[in-house]
């Protein structure tokens, strides 16, 4: 099921105190393509991470009926493996695994009875990734395009409500950043999923619903697309 | 429950200790993995870190192995000295030291001795209980094998029938031990004295003939050659033990006691087991001491035993020192893998999961270690059992048995819950920090 998100009074600082990120009020519908944008150090992946529950913060970030404030550290972990995947800038694959294993990591500490499925639609994204027949090769023998598009097919076999993404297209060359937020944005529209990318590249930003813009760990801008 | 232990055989017992040295390892990893699925996780990081991961595995099979083989070896040790020592029940010799006296007649490690006189021997060889009163006269030799006078009864009963040819019947004639580089047929010419004091030709023209071979016996006889006693007095300028009413030339038993020269040392054969302990202290005189060979081993066995508890503590602790620098080293591992570990925090993976996956791969190397090491130790074991009875003649068969089976359970046990430390240390780590690199 689709996850609006609602936030609150959001406000991340660092170990010694210094404020990082500072979001009064955001919503966001679900099934919304978002595109974070903003100069290097501004405050995206904290932003994201944020949101993912990743970092102790104030405030209330809400996805659904869900509050992450309330949530416990393990309740925290639980979420983000039901309801989020994760594409980031240099994919971090286990490159020693096949392709259809990173694609089926949650499996790992997944509930056995939820392994198989796990496993079959890791294949199934991988194949509507264009990787079929590279399954049961390893990782580290594909392109940076490539990889990445196993990380994405990584992102979506749990099924999340959710797909955050930091700086997807960052180290690929514009072919591959073309085609890799083709399938990104196709994806997670398909089935719903509220996509939240934080990206320099304008490719995103032109398809993405709407685009909020942070500054120094501020939101400066929000602009909605027609 | 004493009772139940009691009523156990001693492999039953073994395997019960075995199990439950190994319990904890089990437990902790039941309860660890339960739920999981980490294999193809574990394959990738073995994979990616097989370098480290074959050292740390190697680290712990050396110590291992080297643990093993050394209790194995001080237990073959013991085994093959006892085995050695077994057809020697009662040794009857002049008062002296005891280990001395053992180590001359029984191992053939030649020494001065004083001689049993002809009417103590005689009173030993008539005694009622008395089934075999053998005299071993050393003191020859040739090519460094010691070449000892005794009689025809004493080599039966060594060696329970010959491998080849007959038994000496003249003088001239001795049986070879089986590791003797003699054929039968062969002649040779016994040097006095032993090793570097041995003086070749000392024995005029004296040649003996190999007429037959013992089988291999696992002792320091398998290479020594045996020859009737009576040629060792007379080639020593001494009577041959024989008065009238023997033919010259003759061999064996009985001796004249007034023309029997003496021998250093009497193997005594008792008619029943109970005998011995009669004749031990029939024998234990002024002129004469009487000692149950085993007896003294078992007393340098204790000695030995003592030091074997501090050999099996310091292998523990050696194995544990090295088990605790491997875990040193797993803890700077787990930050060459932190960020492999955030990245499946962020993903959703619970900390449990972590836990699990940094404490398996631990486990993984202490237990294929451990298993490498009992294989390592038993070649290593194989080798210096070879070497010692190369040097020693003495048969030393080091096989691992249970209680390095239980030591190895022990460390691996033991060093696997100190494995939870790094895995304890892996999922208490900052996330973003690790995931930011």
């Amino acid at each position: 099921m689709p996850l609006a998100l609602t936030v609150t009074g959001l406000k991340v600082y660092s170990p010694s105190g210094r404020r990082l990120l500072s979001v009064p009020e955001l919503s966001i519908p679900a099934g919304a393509a978002i595109a974070v944008r903003g100069p290097s150090g501004a405050g995206k992946t904290t932003f994201l991470y944020a949101l993912a529950g990743l970092l102790p913060f104030a405030g209330e970030v809400t996805w659904g009926e869900t509050g992450l404030a309330a949530l416990t550290d393990s309740q925290r972990t639980a979420f983000r493996g039901q309801a989020i995947g994760f594409v980031f800038q240099d994919h971090l694959l286990f490159e020693e695994l096949t392709a259809a294993e990173n694609a089926a990591l949650h499996a790992a500490y997944a509930p056995r009875e939820a392994r198989a499925e796990l496993r079959v639609r890791g294949r199934a994204f991988l194949d509507q990734l264009d990787l079929s027949g590279g399954e049961d090769r390893r990782a580290g023998s594909f392109s940076g395009g490539e990889r990445q598009r196993i990380a994405v097919a990584r992102a979506l076999s749990n099924d999340p409500a959710i797909v955050l993404a930091d700086e997807p297209t960052a180290s690929l060359d514009r072919r591959a950043a073309e085609a890799l937020t083709e399938d990104l944005i196709r994806l997670a529209r398909a089935d719903g999923r509220t996509l939240i990318v934080a990206s320099h590249d304008p490719l995103f930003h032109e398809r993405a619903d709407r685009i909020i813009d942070i500054e120094a760990g501020e939101v400066v801008a929000e602009a909605v697309h027609g | 429950m004493g009772d139940l232990w009691l009523r156990l055989s001693t492999t039953q017992q073994d395997v019960v200790i075995l199990i439950a040295l190994l319990l904890p390892a089990a437990i902790v990893g039941a309860l660890t993995l339960r739920g999981y699925a980490p294999g193809a996780m574990l394959r990738g990081l073995l994979r990616r870190h097989w370098g480290i991961s074959l050292t740390f595995t190697l680290l712990i099979a050396l110590s291992v192995a080297l643990g093993t083989a050394l209790l194995a070896q001080e237990r073959g040790l013991r085994e093959g000295t006892a085995q050695a020592a077994e057809k020697f029940n009662l040794i009857v010799a002049v008062p002296g030291d005891e280990v001395t006296t053992m180590l001359a007649a029984v191992y053939l490690q030649a020494t001065d001795m004083p001689l049993v006189d002809g009417p103590t021997y005689n009173a030993i060889a008539t005694h009622e209980y008395v089934a075999l009163a053998a005299p071993i006269a050393f003191g020859d030799s040739y090519q460094g094998a010691p070449v000892v006078g005794t009689t025809e009864d004493f080599v039966t009963h060594l060696s329970e029938g010959l491998s080849e040819g007959r038994m000496f019947e003249e003088r001239e004639e001795a049986v070879a031990g089986a590791r003797i580089d003699l054929a039968i047929g062969d002649s040779f010419s016994p040097a006095h004295g032993l090793g570097d004091a041995a003086v070749e030709g000392a024995h005029g023209d004296l040649e003996y003939t190999v007429v037959g071979r013992m089988p291999m016996t696992g002792s320091p006889w398998d290479r020594a050659i045996l020859v009737p006693v009576e040629s060792v007095w007379e080639v020593h300028g001494m009577a041959d033990g024989h008065g009238l009413g023997r033919e010259l030339g003759d061999i064996g038993p009985p001796y004249d006691p007034d023309r029997f020269p003496g021998t250093p040392a009497v193997l005594v054969q008792a008619e029943a087991l109970w005998a011995n302990y009669s004749l031990r202290s029939e024998f234990t005189t002024e002129r004469t001491m009487a000692f149950f060979p085993g007896a003294v081993l078992s007393r340098l066995y204790g000695i030995m035993g003592d030091i074997r508890e501090i050999m099996s503590v310091m292998a523990v602790v050696t194995q544990v020192l090295v088990g605790a620098g491997v875990l040193a080293g797993l803890v700077i591992l787990t930050r060459l893998l932190s960020r492999r570990l955030a990245l499946l925090r962020a993903l959703g993976a619970p900390r449990r999961f972590i836990f699990a996956l940094t404490w398996s791969f631990a486990a993984i190397l202490v237990t294929t270690g451990s298993i490498l090491g009992l294989l390592l130790g038993l070649v290593v074991s194989g080798a210096i059992s070879r070497a010692i009875t190369a040097r020693t003649d003495v048969l030393v068969e080091a096989q691992l048995g249970w209680s390095e089976l239980h030591l190895v359970a022990g460390f691996v046990s033991l060093t696997v819950l100190l494995a939870l430390l790094p895995a304890w240390l892996s999922m208490r780590r900052p996330v973003v920090v690790d995931l930011r690199g």
